[in-house]
């Protein structure tokens, strides 16, 4: 009845497989819906740059065989499934020697450090600052400070992390403006390298940080205050309980539920709005070599990235749905009803 | 903000039609409307700003290269806002790329927020296999990075205008209102209002417009409102990436070629500050108008912060006042309440939620508060305990136990005498424990909280105590999803007596159980009190059941106390008119009679008339009644009415006087 039930887990992986199968395709489909198809684009927007390129035709046939899009498309979308699998999606087209994985799974740890940092960050000052907002007894100075901290709530990432790099790596000096670490250092487990790599984070983690945690706090604040009119919050007060206690097993205890699953469901934000911030700050993770690759247009580097973006964003999800019945007793029971 | 979405307010008055007329209409937020007047001024700008200023400036070698601001040292009048390296003129650029930010944003999400209302009401309307898929889809879409989808398609496909750009984003733009708009439908179908209106034979399609929409509205919008910000955020972030249309002049476009030109190490902060500072703007106005829209659509957060406005407008918890502490008064007395008073301080005035109430519990004795809905009895019960909810509060009056004032107490003292000297069996035993905490750490923390006691005698006294309520010990370690209705008021039975108080107040302990149940429950209630002795106050208005239960009856009329009797005489002899009512109100199976109950209604209670509470519903109402409020005083043996019916003699000497 309680903890994780078979249904349960095979449900929430059914989703999972779901989330990716659907992401995947979309990445396939969408091109092919347009107008045209994406290797003419490309040739046409190549020779719209050099002004004329030589036997247009015959490179578009070329180029088609050579990605497989001559083939009908359902036999491409198999073919595309194969290779999404295997985690196969061939040669970097700009890096040739390079497999496009390589690539990907050098970029993957930067960007899973500075969001899992960033989001964790994030999330508890946020949530700590909600559950104080939403909380009667909190102090009144407290009451009046905490709402300031909402003020860069508005701003997307990528626009403070400008004005950050700006002020403080620029105008200031104090921080490095780009980069995961200078050329200076040796890579590897050593004090000054990962001193460095720290000094480089502070600025998109900070603006990560500032921007997304007013979103955290205000619904956290509106789950208080739900909370607060609870029946089971007023007996908690007729009990007798000290106030820690009710705020932590009564108030956050239950608040927290529904805002665990609004970060499950905002992981695919968070991770949208660092491919920014990496672009801005130049931070060598997936979104900037997924950038990069688009620009090269290295088409194989681009759908690895991208599969890859939407893998780790589910897994992350599934790994927070198999989490939650731990927090939630009610969670499987429910699911099971239905 | 969208996390407090889900959550949708049970309490929140029922909007029918629109209502958008009056002036203390909702929709009148502060926030809002603020957010509204940024994002007009700012699309005034994008519109108004062709007529003033010739934007042909905006293109390619229209001036000079890099020309600060005209308020710094080299600015040229001509270019107020400068030049950027290909010598095009901010301001002209500007003028252009803002409209067309804001168009690809509302388009976006407007298409989004369609496809969502068909999805959302698909799915909640129909349900079954549509909803699953519906449901499956958009829970599974919503966790997808789309910039990272839209990174990869926008490099396949070249997006010419503006259009093709806010359609590829409406892609990801309904899983959101689809979500809002079934669970919104799934709530509100299950609402009495609109199920009325399903029974009366409403069409469905008025039923949707009359009934749901307006209550839908303000989450609609707040939706709206969030999709529009997100929308231009994915299609200034495809800009800023130079993956957006590169012909139309748009404001990611410009930070693009600002960054990509390093305009940022070149200090030319006039070229990618200005269109950074306009969408923050216009974020900032977005960002105003959904929170706004959440208060508007959450009375609950509009009450929190009002409240605590009120609060601290009036200075907090002004000295309560106290007439003659008469502690004497009790001899026996468990429970005395004296002289009460508590108002609710409601935008429109003060309501009078108990007038003056006085009675005592005596050691041993169950006293039964009755009184229709709304009479004030749970604000009694509240107020004994001391936790009157803002935006009430105990003007006046005193709680006591054991000669103490629990209205004069706070903090650490009134925790200590809470649930050791005095404990509730809630209203609504179904919403009353934790969901997610075991019963053993609910009961457990009520004693841990009084007494410090070890794990194992802690686990043998938790129980002892359900074995007292005939509840089985393997409840200790269940979860309260895991009982049914009557286990779980058994199991707030259970902490009531926990610490073995002097007074248990019962709010109405057996009003959402069946009959049976409710048997069972109060054959467990009287047995607990017969054995510990425990003073109760019992709420209640099934008269049936009080009649089984209590030694005494206080009737409650208005936020004042008419009536209290000895539970023989209360059914034999009722005084009072409206406890008359009420007894004769009583269902019999023996005689079936008319019911007289609705004649006249209660006034309000913000303004009580002056003279007797009951006058408007009274049948013997005279003069006296409209003119003076009649005591409450002992006519036979502890049997107290507050009517000049009973009074001739005090009547007459008043018209005496006044003669």
């Amino acid at each position: 009845m309680r903890g994780l039930t078979k249904e349960y887990v095979l449900q929430r992986f059914l989703m999972y497989l779901l989330t990716i199968w659907l992401g995947s395709t979309l990445i396939f489909v969408i091109p092919r819906l347009a107008p045209g198809d994406p290797v003419s684009e490309m040739v046409g927007r190549l020779s719209i740059d050099a002004g004329y390129i030589e036997n247009a035709d015959k490179l578009i046939e070329s180029w088609k065989a050579r990605f497989g899009l001559d083939a009908p498309i359902h036999v491409q979308y198999f073919r595309y499934w194969g290779n999404v699998f295997r985690l196969n999606f061939g040669y970097s087209l700009s890096h040739f020697p390079t497999e496009a994985w390589t690539m990907v799974s050098d970029a993957l740890p930067w960007s899973l450090g500075l969001l899992t940092v960033a989001t964790v960050l994030s999330f508890s000052i946020g949530v700590t600052i909600g559950s104080l907002m939403g909380w009667r007894r909190t102090p009144r100075w407290l009451q009046l400070i905490l709402p300031s901290s909402l003020t860069f709530t508005a701003i997307p990432y990528f626009m403070f992390g400008i004005m950050l790099i700006y002020l403080v790596a620029f105008e200031l000096d104090w921080l490095p403006a780009t980069g995961a670490y200078s050329r200076r250092v040796d890579p590897g487990w050593n004090l000054p390298f990962i001193k460095n790599v720290l000094t480089h984070a502070i600025l998109p983690v900070v603006s990560i940080v500032l921007t997304s945690m007013g979103g955290w706090a205000l619904g956290m604040r509106g789950l208080m205050i739900s909370v607060n009119n609870e029946d089971y919050f007023l007996l908690a007060q007729v009990k007798g309980l000290s106030p820690t206690r009710i705020f932590f097993r009564y108030g956050v205890r239950n608040a927290i539920l529904p805002a665990l699953t609004a970060l499950a469901l905002g992981l695919g934000g968070l991770i949208s709005g660092s491919i920014l911030v990496e672009f801005i700050f130049a931070y060598p993770g997936t979104g900037y070599t997924l950038y990069q690759a688009i620009i090269s247009q290295d088409y194989t580097v681009t759908q690895a990235i991208a599969n890859l973006i939407i893998l780790v964003t589910a897994t992350s999800v599934f790994l927070l749905d198999l989490l939650y019945p731990f927090i939630d007793p009610r969670i499987t029971y429910k699911r099971t009803m239905r | 903000m969208t996390v407090g979405q889900q959550t949708a307010d049970e309490t929140a008055t029922p909007a029918r039609g629109w209502g958008l007329n009056t002036w203390d209409s909702p929709w009148l937020n502060f926030k809002f409307l603020l957010g509204v007047a940024i994002v007009g001024l700012i699309l005034l700008f994008g519109l108004l700003g062709p007529l003033f200023w010739d934007t042909d400036l905006a293109y390619t070698g229209a001036g000079p290269l890099n020309k600060p601001p005209v308020w710094q040292e080299g600015g040229l009048p001509e270019h107020p806002l400068g030049t950027e390296s290909n010598g095009r003129d901010m301001l002209a650029q500007l003028i252009l790329a803002t409209p067309s930010s804001l168009k690809v944003g509302f388009l976006a999400a407007i298409i989004g927020m369609g496809i969502g209302m068909v999805l959302g009401s698909v799915a909640g309307y129909v349900g079954g296999w549509w909803d699953h898929v519906i449901r499956t889809l958009s829970d599974s879409a919503v966790t997808i990075p789309a910039l990272v989808v839209l990174v990869v398609i926008a490099s396949y496909v070249q997006m010419t205008d503006t259009t093709a750009m806010a359609l590829i984003l409406a892609a990801f733009a309904w899983p959101g209102p689809t979500r809002l708009v079934r669970s919104q439908i799934l709530t509100l179908r299950e609402r009495s209002y609109v199920r009325m209106a399903h029974l009366s034979g409403a069409p469905a399609l008025e039923i949707m417009f009359v009934e749901m929409l307006p209550n839908m509205l303000p989450w609609l919008a707040a939706s709206l409102t969030g999709g529009i910000s997100v929308a231009i955020l994915g299609a200034t972030g495809l800009e800023v990436l130079g993956l957006g249309p590169t012909r139309v002049p748009s404001l990611g476009l410009i930070i693009n070629q600002a960054t990509t030109n390093a305009a940022l190490v070149r200090g030319l902060v006039w070229w990618w500050l200005p269109p950074i500072i306009i969408l923050m703007v216009i974020f900032v106005g977005f960002f105003l108008m959904t929170i706004g829209l959440d208060e508007i659509a959450n009375p609950r957060i509009r009450q929190f912060s009002s409240s605590r406005r009120e609060r601290s407008a009036a200075g907090e918890a002004p000295p309560v006042e106290h007439m003659d502490g008469g502690s004497a008064a009790g001899r026996d007395a468990a429970l005395e309440v004296d002289d009460l008073h508590v108002h609710y301080f409601t935008p429109r005035g003060e309501v009078i939620a108990a007038n003056g109430v006085d009675f005592s519990v005596r050691k041993g004795e169950i006293l039964g508060l009755v009184g229709e809905s709304g009479c004030g009895k749970t604000t009694v019960a509240m107020a004994i305990l001391q936790v009157v909810q803002a935006p009430g509060r105990i003007v006046q009056g005193e709680v006591r136990i054991e000669d103490q004032d629990l209205v004069s107490l706070s903090g650490k003292e009134l925790r200590e005498v809470r649930w050791r000297d005095l404990a509730l069996v809630p209203q609504g035993a179904m919403n009353s424990l934790n969901p997610v905490t075991p019963i053993r750490e609910q009961m457990g923390d009520a004693i841990l909280a009084h007494e410090n006691i070890g794990r194992v005698e802690l686990e043998q006294r938790i129980l002892g105590l359900l074995n007292d309520v005939g509840l089985p010990e393997r409840v200790i370690n269940m979860y309260p999803h895991e009982l049914s209705g009557g286990m779980k008021q058994r199991v707030c039975i259970a902490m009531a007596i926990a610490l073995n108080p002097q007074v248990i107040i019962a709010d109405e302990p057996t009003s959402a159980l069946d009959v049976v149940v409710q048997r069972v429950v109060a054959q467990t209630l009287l047995e607990v009190k017969d054995r510990l002795g425990v003073s109760m106050v019992m709420i209640g208005h099934d008269m049936g059941l009080q009649a089984q239960l209590v030694d005494r009856i206080a009737v409650m009329y208005a936020g004042n106390l008419v009536e209290v009797v000895p539970v023989e005489s209360a059914f034999s002899e009722p005084l009072h008119p409206y406890t008359q009512l009420l007894i004769e109100s009583i269902p019999s199976i023996k005689e079936r009679k008319p019911l007289n109950v609705t004649e006249g209604l209660t006034h309000d209670l913000r303004n009580p008339p002056p003279g007797c509470i009951f006058q408007f519903r009274c049948q013997h109402v005279e003069q006296i009644c409209r003119e003076r409020r009649p005591d409450l005083v002992e006519r036979d043996d502890d049997h107290l009415v507050a009517c000049w019916l009973y009074e001739p003699e005090r009547h007459a000497l008043i018209e005496l006087e006044e003669a």
